[in-house]
């Protein structure tokens, strides 16, 4: 489904990403571990497709197209999703009317006519429903005073609003109590299926118990330094980043 | 000709009275302010006035449909075309008639000119514990095909415990150059609630001076939306006067202005007793080579005590050629007072736009839907539906996106 390989990337001369490469196969979950600041944030950006980042060699491909010509909102409507680590607030836009908006306006995308309101409502009830969130969220402004993980549990209901094939949870945890955790890992296993993906960018192996990867690769300096099965993020847990690093 | 020998020559035909008479003297010795004058620093009327107008001087017009054209659909409906009172609703314990002469408590030339030559505007008088549900519409609709200049001279007096609605939108549908002068008294007595809806949507030969003064007694609450989405001048002169304890004044403004278009907007609201509130929320956006003045003046007497002020200006540049003059004016004389007021200029949030387009939205819909979450906290503030739904999908119209911004 996606296909990484050799991609540097950089923002105004900072070398961020220095060859990466990654292929991720239909109904496979990945995880991303990495220190602070090894470019973990900055790659999920970079397939999402954000624009401040210069790529300066390699390629990205999904489902056998190249990303890269392609512009953000493109690659959202071709399936890709990004729980952003650190969601966006914005004033005067209600969580419903934004969902509205984003659903009608990739259905115009794909010759359809609006989702007719009692259809969406019902829809939206349906996955806050399965991510635990009451009902005065709707109408509250898309992130404006959320606790962080309301922020994230936000995220996640937009993830399964818009249905993606590809899904990057970047720090989804992160800001997440215990039974948040669960509830949230819970509603993520629910939409996955064998033909979407999942990226799962985490510091710690605690979320990784509740979604279980196939795969964890290790990021560092932009690089993925070493690639194994879940038994990778325990000896991580346990041992930390410097046995790997320090090589 | 420029308009001020229109107005020589147009004066010579009526027959005025001794203040009438002095009014216009005063007129004509100041002329039409200028920018040396400090509340017309940044609004020069030069580029309208030079032009050779016709006053006050045309036909009714009769064009299909346009009355429905304009309207939002309500049944109370007061329509004016071309300076012209043609039709007006009959409400119970609600009194409305044409023009009738009236003093203002305050002055300036423009004020000068309108109170010694308009001749045309409306009279509401709302009897004591009135409450009118549905608002009152008021069309003033223009159109001809010479250069025209209008003058409109209104009055609303609210009983005791009445409550009205009223939503307006000067509006000329001609292919040559309208001014108008407008000037509305409103005279809110105690426990009224009061909420005037105004729409400034025109093209760019309309140039328009719009002054609004509002006196409110106690426990009163007063509130006007002002609505800017086009006309190549337009000035907006807001003034509350608050005469009696717990009175609360509220102006909420948007304008959205593209190509040359020109809007100022300035208020005023003089807290003249205890105990009272003012709450104003403008937000202004600007494309191409547009231009916004804001100036949001709040004056607290001595004597007045326990006043909570809140002002705030928001501006969103969208281009490199648009500009916006703001400039909060308070004149605080009082020790108990809660006053905050704040502007901002600025662009759209990119990292908002990048997270809006990640989740689908198209660059131009992700702008816009932005901007209009930037007026919302203002458009917000509009009680009657039908009114906000407008704006809305007028936001849209300018913006140039198919969105329904409805929530
Ligand atoms: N917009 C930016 N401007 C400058 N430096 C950046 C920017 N984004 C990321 N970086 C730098 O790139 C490195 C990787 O950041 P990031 O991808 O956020 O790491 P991670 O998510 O793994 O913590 C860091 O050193 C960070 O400071
Ligand atoms: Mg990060």
């Amino acid at each position: 489904m996606l296909n990484i390989k050799n991609l540097k990337a950089q923002i105004e001369e900072i070398k961020i990403l220095n060859g990466i490469n990654l292929s991720v196969n239909a109904g496979e979950v990945h995880a991303i571990m990495g220190p602070n600041g090894s470019g973990k944030s900055t790659l999920a950006s970079v397939i999402a497709g954000k624009e401040d980042y210069e790529v300066t060699d390699g390629e990205i491909e999904f489902e056998s197209e190249d990303l890269l010509d392609l512009a953000v909102e493109e690659r959202s409507n071709k399936g890709i999703f990004l729980s952003f680590q650190y969601p966006v607030e914005i004033p005067g836009i209600s969580v419903s009317n934004f969902m509205k908006t984003c659903i009608n306006e990739r259905r115009k995308q794909q010759g359809l006519d609006p989702m007719p309101a009692t259809d969406l409502l019902k829809l939206m009830r349906e996955k806050m429903e399965l991510l635990n969130i009451n009902s005065g969220y709707l109408s509250r402004n898309m992130n404006e005073g959320f606790s962080g993980g309301e922020k994230k549990r936000n995220e996640i209901f937009q993830l399964a609003m818009l249905n993606p094939k590809l899904s990057i949870l970047d720090e989804t945890d992160s800001g997440l109590d215990i039974d948040a955790l669960k509830i949230v890992a819970n509603g993520v296993n629910k939409l996955r299926t064998e033909n979407n993906a999942t990226i799962v960018i985490t510091h710690y192996q605690r979320l990784l118990d509740y979604i279980v990867p196939d795969f964890v690769h290790v990021l560092y300096n932009g690089k993925i330094v070493k690639s194994g099965g879940k038994e990778l993020a325990y000896e991580l847990e346990e041992k930390g980043y410097d046995w790997i690093t320090k090589k | 000709m420029s308009l001020i020998n229109n107005l020589e020559k147009y004066s010579k035909t009526l027959l005025l009275s001794t203040e009438e008479k002095n009014d216009l003297n005063s007129f004509f010795s100041s002329g039409f302010p200028n920018i040396s004058d400090e509340e017309w620093k940044y609004t020069s009327l030069n580029k309208i006035v030079k032009n050779d107008f016709v006053v006050e001087d045309l036909p009714v017009f009769d064009e299909d449909n346009i009355i429905d054209k304009v309207s939002l659909g309500f049944k109370n409906k007061i329509v004016f075309l071309n300076g012209k009172l043609v039709s007006s609703p009959k409400i119970d314990g609600i009194t409305i008639s044409d023009f009738k002469s009236f003093k203002s408590k305050t002055n300036n030339s423009i004020l000068s000119l309108n109170s010694s030559m308009a001749r045309n505007g409306f009279s509401i008088d709302v009897e004591n514990n009135t409450v009118l549900n549905s608002p009152i519409e008021i069309l003033f609709l223009i159109s001809s095909t010479r250069n025209t200049f209008l003058q409109y001279r209104n009055q609303i007096n609210l009983g005791k415990n009445s409550n009205l609605k009223i939503i307006e939108n000067i509006h000329s549908i001609h292919e040559n150059l309208a001014f108008i002068n407008h000037f509305t008294q409103v005279k809110c007595d105690e426990n009224s609630i009061f909420e005037y809806n105004k729409t400034q949507n025109n093209k760019d030969n309309f140039s328009l001076i719009d002054t609004c003064n509002i006196y409110q007694e106690a426990n009163t609450t007063s509130s006007v939306n002002t609505l800017i989405f086009g006309g190549s001048f337009i000035r907006n002169n807001l003034n509350f006067e608050q005469n009696g304890e717990n009175a609360e004044s509220n102006m909420n403004g948007v304008s959205v202005l593209n190509g040359s278009q020109f809007a100022d907007n300035h208020t005023f609201v003089d807290h003249k007793k205890s105990n009272c509130r003012s709450n104003e929320v403008y937000k202004g956006i600007y494309l191409d080579k547009s231009k916004g003045v804001f100036n949001g003046k709040i004056m607290v007497r001595p004597e007045s005590q326990k006043i909570d002020a809140f002002q705030s200006n928001n501006n969103l540049l969208l281009s490199d050629e648009s500009t916006i003059d703001t400039k909060p004016q308070l004149e605080i004389y009082a020790d108990d007072v809660k006053c905050s007021h704040g502007c901002t200029i600025g662009q759209l949030d990119k990292e908002a736009l990048f997270y809006m387009k990640s989740r689908g939205l198209a660059e131009k819909e992700a702008k816009a839907l932005l901007t209009y979450a930037f007026t919302n906290e203002a458009i917000d503030k509009i009680s009657v539906p039908e009114f906000k739904d407008k704006c809305e999908k007028l936001i849209a119209e300018k913006l140039n996106v198919k969105l329904d911004f409805n929530h």
